[in-house]
């Protein structure tokens, strides 16, 4: 395929100029040679940033310098979630038992849970990401914020799908005012509002911070949200039973560790190609796009 | 000017156009009545039934009510131009914001929680949980304006303002609805609320520290 | 293996309709992201070589 090619490429490319120059340039993904080094001042472009601007890691809050490295992560992370998914899965159906309260229905777990665990980290990396683009004026931090949304958005509708089939079967109904499950449902909100705001604007740089605002106005407050509704449902029906709970076989909870980081690394694959083409469409008119086809 | 004299300035003004414009408090309270009044053609007239949907159907009520009044926060200054005075002012932009909640807030929220304990005779509630629900609502409408204060200020200048603010707002209201509505629960059940109160109180207090600050982070965003 | 025939592995002890219908879902919200990266990348693309090739 021609596409793997030109990535290998890309990804020498960065390793030999990372290596050889002290100051490194701008690896070209298709064989031009470099452009200049300057996208240190010129791309970040910040006072604060300036600052800390001879640090390596600065290096990446550079789109152009970003965008190999992205690449290089996603077919990684594929790799590792097409690996991990098929570990994950064997082990889960045909390795773990039977369980001794819920019949097979508990091997929802694999996916349940990691899907709720994903759309909680997921939404604390995109206000992580937010906190540093309004902190810093990256442009890089604010794509970042806005290609992980839409996954998390989506983890937490899979935590609440299989939740509701899980449910029936386990409590007899489909949806039950569970502290996780409403938990879930409200993150599943914040996820709606920061994708729409982020839609509501013509201007792409206010949507980006305004975006990134309200992203952190929900971090603060989730852990608010967690706690007041845990204290409304001891107060309204006690604690109710968890499916699974604390006695599962250890081949259970492998299983479900293994698709945890099978989730994980799907998110971040997923994450930056979005992230990648983003960067295409924003950085449309720079030069350094120009070789990049598909 | 001082600080002090400028925020005065701001609450001021905004409660004389309150007092000049009645229909600025007095639509969220009919909103208010009409919204009380549906709930029982839906469950039917039965009072030990309404007694128990009662405490939410007001509070629910109550915050919707509130949800009107958010865009006489930003929206109609940023038409007629007098926004530009709050932004170009030497003052602390958050510092004016919060005058400016404030007097909303005693606009909007008194009219309402006077009207709680009225309105709770619909539902045959006991007079202690009216009056406890009424002190809910009175800690819940501003806490509700503080946080569509940092809305209605990211959404000054986008399309589709109205429903997306309740999309944004709505959720982080949770809490307080927990906690209001819990502490009248508590009264019914002949327990002490005191627990409720407290932590209806403290998230009041949180909101009024961050949101101000956050408000005026979010106004400079959209007006920029 | 721990099931008896393939038969009961898709039965899930009578439980097939909740264990698969969540792994279905998933398996759809994946390929329907997957789908919709792929629309998203060729529109960017295709802007991207039509904008370079105006200039």
């Amino acid at each position: 395929m021609a596409r793997t090619e030109q990535q290998s490429n890309e990804r020498s490319k960065a390793r030999s100029n990372r290596a050889s120059n002290p100051s490194p340039s701008i690896p070209l993904p298709e064989g031009e040679g470099s452009v200049e080094p300057t996208f240190t001042s010129v791309n970040v472009g910040n006072a604060r940033a300036e600052r800390f601007s001879g640090r390596w890691f600065w290096r990446f809050a550079s789109p152009a310098a970003f965008y190999p490295l992205a690449g290089t992560i996603e077919k990684l992370c594929w790799f590792v979630a097409i690996a991990l998914t098929i570990i994950g899965l064997y082990i889960g159906f045909f390795r773990a038992p039977t369980d001794a309260t819920q019949g097979e229905v508990y091997r929802v777990i694999y996916i349940h849970v990691p899907a709720a665990w994903m759309a909680m980290v997921i939404y604390l990396a995109m206000a992580f990401w937010s906190a540093l683009g309004l902190a810093f004026g990256t442009r890089l931090s604010f794509m970042m914020s806005h290609a992980l949304a839409p996954t998390g958005a989506m983890m937490a509708a899979i935590s609440l799908w299989t939740g509701a089939l899980w449910g029936r079967p386990t409590w007899g109904t489909y949806w039950v005012w569970d502290a996780r499950l409403t938990s879930t449902l409200i993150l599943f909100f914040l996820y709606i509002g920061y994708i729409a705001l982020a839609a509501a604007f013509d201007d792409k740089k206010k949507g980006d911070r305004a975006s990134a605002l309200i992203a952190l106005v929900g971090a603060v407050n989730v852990p608010i949200i967690y706690f007041s509704v845990q204290w409304w449902n001891t107060l309204h029906q006690g604690a109710s039973v968890r499916p699974g709970g604390s006695s599962m076989a250890s081949t259970m909870l492998t299983a479900m560790m293994v698709m945890t980081f099978a989730f994980w690394a799907y998110c971040v694959a997923v994450a930056m190609h979005r992230v990648r083409t983003q960067i295409i469409e924003r950085e449309r008119d720079a030069k350094w796009l120009a070789g990049v086809k598909q | 000017m001082s600080l002090a004299v400028a925020m005065k300035a701001v609450f001021a003004r905004e409660i004389t156009l309150f007092a000049r414009r009645k229909s600025d408090w007095a639509n969220p309270l009919m909103f208010f009545l009409i919204v009380c009044s549906l709930f029982p053609f839906a469950v039917g007239s039965e009072s030990e039934k309404l007694k128990l949907i009662g405490i939410g159907a007001v509070f629910v009520g109550a915050l919707l009510a509130a949800m009107l009044a958010l865009p006489r926060l930003f929206d109609e200054d940023a038409k007629d131009g007098s926004l530009e005075h709050l932004l170009t002012s030497p003052e602390p932009l958050a510092a004016l914001i919060l005058a400016r909640v404030a007097a909303i807030s005693l606009a909007i929220a008194l009219p309402l929680a006077l009207a709680t304990p009225v309105f709770s005779l619909f539902y045959a509630l006991p007079t202690d949980v009216a009056l406890m629900l009424a002190l809910s609502v009175l800690l819940a409408v501003p806490t509700l304006i503080l946080v569509g204060a940092i809305a209605s200020a990211l959404l000054v200048s986008a399309r589709g303002g109205a429903i997306l603010t309740a999309v944004l707002v709505l959720p982080l209201t949770i809490p307080t609805l927990i906690f209001g509505a819990g502490a009248a629960l508590k009264v019914l059940f002949g327990e002490s609320p005191a627990a409720e109160i407290a932590l209806q109180t403290a998230y009041f207090l949180f909101a009024l520290a961050l949101c101000p600050v956050a408000a005026a982070a979010a106004l400079r965003i959209s007006t920029d | 293996m721990i099931w008896e025939s393939w038969g009961a592995f898709w039965s899930m002890g009578g439980r097939g309709f909740f264990v698969w219908g969540s792994y279905g879902v998933l398996a759809i919200a994946v390929i329907a992201e997957l789908i919709a990266l792929r629309a998203a990348r060729k529109r960017a693309t295709k802007t991207l070589n039509e904008s370079h090739h105006d200039h």
